[in-house]
């Protein structure tokens, strides 16, 4: 319990609250009535994924910069399979999420086949998903899908959770049951934190790196199922805006750039700081410009501050062990 | 039980032995440079055959010739902080922001064109040393740094635009800007020789930074100590070499090329907005890359991201010509880059064979892990 006081996530939960209360003040109460709350996650259900597949490939000490790309593409292809081919609803999406998986795993096939650094694979797969995704949809916006399937996507749990953003925290929590819980999740973060170590003890690098690949892949696939759902319709712009924000939630989040750390919690909650800076950029209506600044901001301040904290904690417990100091020295 | 232990130890030390080196030794037709080289001729000579018009000297090799000096600049800028085994995800949007105090000067100062030029560059300088003392003072990954900077500079960019101009674009042009885009060295005469109408005096500049930023990297102290301080910090820091200095130098020049390239693109479209440098993240990593410069630091070509660039700009326009969609064209550019580091990882494997058949003994396997020296 002390050590979650002391971690990201609980700075990060009481930045948020208190982010949250201010919010309300500021609104005149009138960001607690149930559509305003609706809206406030409508709109959280797909940033919260996408920072989840940058996080993922995090762990294993990897990037993935095709995030947009991937997205954009299965939500293209998801469109244009219903709206022109006449495919129906469930084996569409069905379809869309398999390529987004497939996506995911090339890239990370590519990775270890190729052993070109990840930063510029993912580099080319985006540039060849961009295009791929601009030939489905051109610079129509594809529109004509179910009616049923938008339904879902402004469907609401007792009219305040949008059942989207159900389905990203369900996301969530599998995430993290894999990551903490079982064999390939926790081979994957050894792999992440030190490859020599964890090839020693027998663990395949190469594998994780698919792995973890893959599962960005398929975490891509839902979001553009949600993304489908919930917007009005397809273009060639979806996914565009996505590659800075799918950076900013993780690494406000706490994870380490290096690999190993697992943050999914962290990653809802700056998800969630987000999301509270836009609704006040709405709140006070500010130009939209804002939200990236502040953003960049906190990035930047957070990551400053995550820098500080573990010199202090270095420097508190050098006083605490002098011997080890004295060591340390000495080597 | 030790022993096998440890030859599995030490397979998997050799498996990881970074396969990205310096071309030092290796057959010629092992040198990147010369692949590439040989490539931009062969696919000019295609695209020439395919599409007589693509020699066309006034509509197709003069836009192509201040593509590529522009984004050679771009990858100049990329180039400089990769020297150092770091990234400037905000290379763009450092053109944005210093082309804007450029706008500034011009529009509310009345500066002549290269006076503007200069404050640009300074501005530059000054917001790339900025991303660089952040970095070498806090010792956090420059790939954060710099994305953090880009969202803080995409945000505020807009709005000082806004607040200054009327159509988000500064329209006063200094006397000069207008000549300096269409001029090509034609017009530049010694006597009764001329230059070709073909290359455009933009490309001047271009040059200038190539042979600054080699004679820097090639002939002075301070390259030798960016390039030793990018293959390891903590040799370099052992060695006497001030290395957070470095790194504050090493981004103040990406700065600086960055300005420049904002400069070319804003003089070649003739406005100075607040988009500028938007499409300049991916062109500055492909050039450096594609001539060989090692994401790791420690190594870097100017000549390779000269010849990076024009592979990529000569496709992009010879796709274009031969009627290909805007759609189909990242599609093959993203192609063409896999292909083309593979084939590169293909030869580098092969000259290592050659070099290992011809009774030198193998290199000695290196502690760092390939995934390690990726990062």
């Amino acid at each position: 319990m002390k050590r979650f006081v002391r971690s990201t996530e609980m700075t990060l939960l009481v930045i948020g609250l208190v982010f949250f209360v201010g919010l309300v003040i500021a609104s005149g109460g009138d960001l607690l009535a149930a559509n305003s709350i609706r809206v406030l996650l409508q709109f959280l259900a797909v940033p919260v994924l996408i920072g989840l597949a940058q996080m993922v490939v995090l762990a294993v000490g990897q990037l993935n910069l095709a995030v947009g790309a991937i997205g954009g593409f299965a939500a293209a292809a998801m469109g244009v399979l219903m709206a022109d081919h006449g495919v129906p609803v469930p084996l569409a999406l069905l379809i869309g999420f398999l390529l987004a998986g497939a996506a995911g795993l090339l890239n990370g096939v590519l990775v270890v086949l190729t052993r070109i650094n990840g930063f510029i694979v993912t580099l080319a797969t985006m540039t060849i998903l961009l295009g791929v995704q601009y030939r489905l949809v051109g610079t129509r916006t594809v529109d004509a899908y179910p009616q049923g399937l938008k339904t879902f996507g402004s469907a609401a749990l007792f009219g305040v959770v949008p059942w989207i953003f159900v389905v990203a925290l369900i996301v969530a929590a599998l995430l993290a049951l894999l990551l903490k819980r079982t064999v390939p999740g926790r081979q994957l973060l050894a792999s992440g934190g030190n490859p020599i170590a964890a090839r020693l003890s027998g663990i395949s690098n190469d594998r994780s790196v698919i792995v973890a690949h893959a599962l960005s892949g398929a975490i891509l696939g839902v979001a553009a199922i949600l993304t489908v759902a919930s917007s009005p319709g397809v273009n060639k712009s979806i996914g565009g805006d996505w590659l800075l924000p799918s950076f900013a939630a993780p690494i406000i989040g706490g994870a380490l750039l290096t690999g190993g750390s697992a943050v999914v919690l962290g990653t809802v909650l700056a998800a969630f700081i987000v999301r509270f800076v836009d609704t006040a950029r709405a709140e006070f209506s500010l130009e939209p410009s804002w939200v990236n600044f502040v953003v960049g901001a906190v990035v930047l301040g957070s990551v400053v501050l995550g820098q500080v904290r573990a010199r202090r904690q270095e420097r508190r417990a050098v006083v605490k062990a002098p011997d080890a100091a004295v060591a340390g020295g000495v080597s | 039980m030790s022993a096998p232990v440890s030859s599995t130890a030490t397979e998997a030390l050799r498996e990881d032995t970074p396969v990205e080196k310096p071309p030092r030794g290796t057959p010629w037709w092992a040198n990147q440079r010369v692949g590439l080289l040989l490539l931009v001729v062969l696919l000019s000579a295609l695209f020439g055959v395919l599409r007589p018009a693509f020699f066309n000297q006034q509509l197709v090799v003069f836009p192509l010739l201040r593509d590529i000096a522009m984004f050679t600049v771009v990858g100049l800028a990329q180039l400089c902080v990769l020297s150092i085994g770091h990234m400037n995800l905000a290379v763009g949007r450092m053109a944005a922001f210093s082309m804007m105090i450029t706008g500034i000067s011009y529009d509310l100062w009345h500066f002549t064109l290269y006076s503007g030029l200069l404050v640009g560059l300074v501005a530059g300088t000054a917001i790339g040393a900025l991303a660089g003392w952040v970095i070498a003072r806090t010792g956090v990954n420059s790939f954060v740094v710099t994305l953090a900077l880009d969202f803080l500079l995409l945000g505020m960019i807009p709005l000082v635009y806004t607040s200054l101009t009327e159509n988000a674009a500064f329209v006063t042009k200094p006397p000069g800007m207008r000549e300096l885009r269409n001029f090509s060295l034609a017009d530049v005469c010694i006597g009764n020789v001329c230059g070709s109408p073909a290359v455009p005096q933009l490309a001047i500049f271009a040059v200038i930074a190539m042979a600054v930023v080699g004679w820097i990297y090639a002939r002075t102290r301070l390259g030798r100590e960016l390039l030793m301080t990018g293959s390891s910090v903590r040799a370099a820091e052992l060695s006497g070499i001030p290395t957070a200095r470095r790194v504050i130098i090493a981004h103040a020049m990406s700065g600086c090329l960055a300005a420049l390239a904002g400069f070319m693109l804003a003089v070649s479209t003739g406005s100075i907005k607040a988009t500028i440098g938007e499409e300049f993240m991916l062109p500055s990593f492909l050039g450096p890359i594609l001539g060989g410069t090692l994401l790791a630091g420690g190594f870097v070509s100017i000549w390779g991201t000269l010849l990076g660039t024009a592979l990529t700009t000569v496709i992009r326009k010879g796709l274009d010509l031969l009627g290909v969609g805007l759609e189909s064209l990242n599609i093959y550019l993203g192609l063409i880059l896999l292909a083309a580091l593979s084939t590169d990882r293909i030869r580098t494997l092969l000259s290592d064979r050659q070099a290992v058949a011809s009774s030198s003994p193998p290199p000695p396997p290196k502690a760092a892990g390939s995934q390690e020296g990726e990062r």
